[in-house]
């Protein structure tokens, strides 16, 4: 059984390790590389064993649910493991060459590793308070991550992060509180079987209606979590003052916590709650939970995917349009959220959320390659303006050849992941145009501005970075083959698994099946065996 | 920072009779925060305040200069300095109290659980108990010692 | 009655804190942070119920008195422990934004 809580105690352990032995920094590099492998290496045991179909509930210390803290780990939570497993490796090793000696053996690797731990146990907690923790011990060395290079761009930006982040904390707390308050409870499973039974002779829970309040704050902290607008704010420049490789991990890992918490919590714990009295709103009308979150969601995407969208086209640097990018980019995630969350039909339902973790996936590969990507260049340049770079594709065509791969992973050409992301986002809402719930063009005609918003600030980033005639700088930079060799390795897994997109999707499948398996999430975590 | 030319006779005399008083009450909650309030972060706090007191009323450079007999250090610039030490400190601690809960795996059970021995007729104490949750107090101890004084040493430096 | 001095108490807390974010002077906004979290805490041991006990069972065994929910004070007291970090950081944080900048005007660091 320990299987599930292996990844979280080997990245604690390599975080230990590579903070003990931070004067000889070779070694530490190695370990801190091989605990990142390792890491990989138990994520993916856990996954053979979970999925497709097996819940996995890991009582800490052996106090039962709903008393002792569970972790779970259902497909959801490994497709997720799996993202950070990646992308972490990638990072790691990218950041052996791109942070200076000082930097790598004063903190970095620990720090890298801690947040690490804090992205796992959110990934794998089976209870409200302790995913708050979870959330703190991955925010506080991102913190530190933003600040690293400790110039004042990265004073002003870790300050601003950290602020909104410290309100975020606190409104979690008071979300958390009240729903203590009121359901009695703080297991998810627990608080998901209670709503259920809500109104009921002898319920926990009396009139479930706060609750459905108190998961609305929720929301508001988990949007600020994935930097979703109007909590986009921290984004570009936290994304910019990071180093690279840290970049990448908050930008492709650190953001989808946020996702899955939104997928957790409101597919799977909150779906389980019914007002007592149905009610009608713009856009929302019954009695589901999950309905009410539905314009919510739709609403939250939409203005992500357009600011985002026409931010980014503007932006002068790499850098810069990628960081918009990825704001417009969680906007695609949320979008198919919406659609799920909107219709009853659970086959759509479903569909929108392997949408959504496919897209997640995409996204996650792409951006941590194309913010590699920009770091190599600003180590080989000293400078990632638009304005500087043109005519690498003739002097770098391996560079270019991955940002291309990138870009159209994101733009969504096939047969890169990103075309399958795009391709169920646009299904999700057509089917459910086609089974009566009309509004849902809305959402198709969303994604599609999204979609040429995102060939627009694609091809210009391209058009004024890589063609043209080189410039005497670009012609003759040299880039570190660890670093390009991180990246081209990237870009190839985005080919592959877009290729053989098979078990992606039957991974993704899977994923979605556990988050709205209600019953069977909650009896695995309260059926009592350890 | 203050030296001890800054601070007046009463202020050194009531540090010096203060310090071991917050270090025994800081070992005491410790110890009993098994089941009674107390426990690693608050021990840990209080020892850090108290070593504090001696920056604030002796000057940084005091402990290592008078206590340590060696010469004082700068934070962050030379390797072997106090800073390093402290930072073993959290090292270590962190190692204790993660390696506590691990233990209980290699015995089959979930990751820190957590037993208890009751030592019966021992001399003077009489009935006493070791619960093994001490080994993650310890640990968590550790660790806020450590983090807390190196923060002092390096805001104080500055 | 206790329930509702509290909630006043609190509403006032969390202007005061909203109140000293949204202030130019970035040691406020820390200050202003820093309420905001102790409130969210002061709120959290409201939500455990008021009973006037205390929240162990001391002894082996207990005595059988009215035990207040200990749970929210295990929360609250990891919560404390966490704002605890992030404040010192914050704080650690303005004096790095007053070093650079040599000021803690936030209209003057920004611009």
């Amino acid at each position: 059984m320990s299987v599930v809580v292996a990844p979280m105690l080997i990245a604690l352990g390599t975080a230990i390790l590579t903070l003990g032995i931070r004067f000889a920094p070779r070694v530490q590099r190695a370990v801190s590389v091989l605990g990142a492998v390792c890491y990989a290496g138990a994520v993916a045991v856990l996954g053979l064993r979970v999925v497709p179909d097996t819940v996995l509930a890991y009582q800490l210390s052996g106090w039962q649910a709903p008393y002792g803290i569970t972790l779970v780990a259902d497909s959801l939570s490994v497709f997720m493991l799996g993202i950070a497993a990646i992308v972490s490796l990638a990072a790691i090793v990218f950041s052996t060459r791109f942070i200076n000696e000082i930097g790598q053996s004063v903190s970095y690797h620990p720090l890298f590793h801690f947040m690490l731990v804090g992205i796992s146990g959110s990934f794998l907690t089976g209870d409200i308070f302790n995913l708050f923790v979870w959330f703190e011990v991955m925010l506080m060395p991102s913190y530190v991550l933003v600040v690293f290079t400790g110039g004042s761009e990265q004073t002003d930006a870790a300050l601003k992060y950290t602020a909104l982040n410290l309100i975020g904390s606190a409104v979690m707390l008071l979300a958390i509180g009240g729903l203590y308050s009121t359901t009695g409870t703080l297991n998810m499973a627990d608080i998901s079987m209670r709503l259920a039974n809500a109104g009921s002779e002898g319920a926990a829970i009396g009139d479930p209606t706060p609750v459905l309040g108190l998961a609305a704050l929720l929301l508001a902290v988990f949007a600020l979590k994935a930097g979703i607008v109007p909590f986009q704010f921290w984004v570009p420049s936290a994304y910019k003052a990071a180093p690279a490789p840290a970049t990448a991990m908050l930008a492709g890992v650190t953001k989808k916590v946020g996702v899955y918490a939104i997928i957790r919590l409101y597919f799977t714990v909150f779906a389980a709650g019914t007002l007592p009295q149905a009610i009608a709103l713009p856009g929302f009308s019954g009695t589901g939970f999950l309905g009410f979150f539905g314009p919510i969601l739709f609403v939250l995407a939409t203005a992500s995917i357009l600011v985002g969208g026409v931010a980014a086209v503007s932006r002068p640097d790499l850098d810069g349009v990628f960081a918009y990018s990825s704001i417009g980019q969680v906007g695609f995630i949320i979008l198919p959220l919406a659609v799920a969350a909107t219709v009853s039909d659970p086959a759509i339902r479903a569909l929108g959320i392997v949408a959504a973790l496919v897209y997640s996936l995409n996204h996650a590969l792409a951006k941590s390659l194309l913010f590699m990507l920009s770091g190599s260049l600003h180590e080989g340049l000293g400078s990632v303006k638009l304005a500087d770079l043109g005519g690498l594709s003739r002097a770098q065509p391996l560079t270019s050849g991955s940002f291309f791969v990138g870009a159209l992973a994101l733009v969504g050409i096939p047969p890169l992941t990103g075309f399958f992301g795009k391709l169920l986002v646009f299904d999700t809402a057509g089917r459910a145009m086609a089974a009566g719930a009309t509004e849902a063009w809305l959402a198709l005609a969303v994604a599609l501005v999204g979609a040429i918003l995102t060939i627009a600030y694609m091809s210009r980033a391209w058009n004024r970075g890589f063609w043209g005639e080189p410039s005497e700088l670009i012609a003759n930079v040299r880039l570190s083959p660890v670093l390009l060799g991180v990246v081209v390795v990237l870009a190839v897994l985005i080919v592959a698994l877009g290729v053989g997109f098979e078990p992606v999707y039957t991974t993704a499948e899977a994923g979605a099946d556990a988050a709205l398996d209600r019953s069977g999430y909650i009896d695995a975590v309260l059926g009592g065996e350890a | 920072m203050t030296t001890d030319h800054d601070t007046t006779v009463i202020a050194r005399t009531v540090a010096r009779v203060v310090f071991p008083i917050i270090v025994v009450t800081a070992i005491a909650l410790l110890l009993q925060g098994h089941n009674l309030p107390g426990g690693g972060f608050i021990a840990g706090t209080l020892t850090a305040a108290a070593v504090g007191l001696v920056y604030v009323i002796y000057g940084l450079d005091h402990l290592e200069q008078e206590l340590l007999g060696r010469p004082p250090s700068v934070p962050f610039t030379d390797e072997a300095g106090i800073t390093r030490e402290y930072g073993s400190l959290v090292t270590t601690g962190l190692a204790l109290a993660a390696g506590g809960g691990a233990v209980a795996i290699l015995f089959g059970d979930a990751f820190l659980t957590q037993a208890v021995w009751f030592f019966e007729h021992v001399p003077v104490y009489g009935e006493f108990e070791v619960a093994s949750a001490l080994a993650f107090d310890l640990g968590v101890y550790a660790v806020v010692v450590g983090a807390l004084l190196t923060i002092l040493a390096v805001v104080g430096a500055e | 009655m206790t329930q509702f001095v509290l909630a006043v108490v609190l509403g006032l807390l969390f202007a005061l804190g909203t109140f000293l974010v949204l202030r130019k002077d970035l040691v406020r906004v820390v200050w202003g942070l820093t309420i905001m979290s102790q409130t969210a805490n002061v709120y959290l041991v409201t939500m455990g119920g008021l009973t006037g006990g205390v929240p162990i069972i001391s002894g082996h065994g207990g005595q059988g008195t009215e035990v207040t929910d200990p749970l929210v004070q295990a929360l609250v007291l990891t919560a404390i422990v966490i704002g605890f970090g992030t404040t010192a950081f914050a704080l650690g944080l303005s004096y790095r934004v007053y070093q650079t900048n040599e000021t803690i005007d936030l209209t003057e660091v920004r611009g």
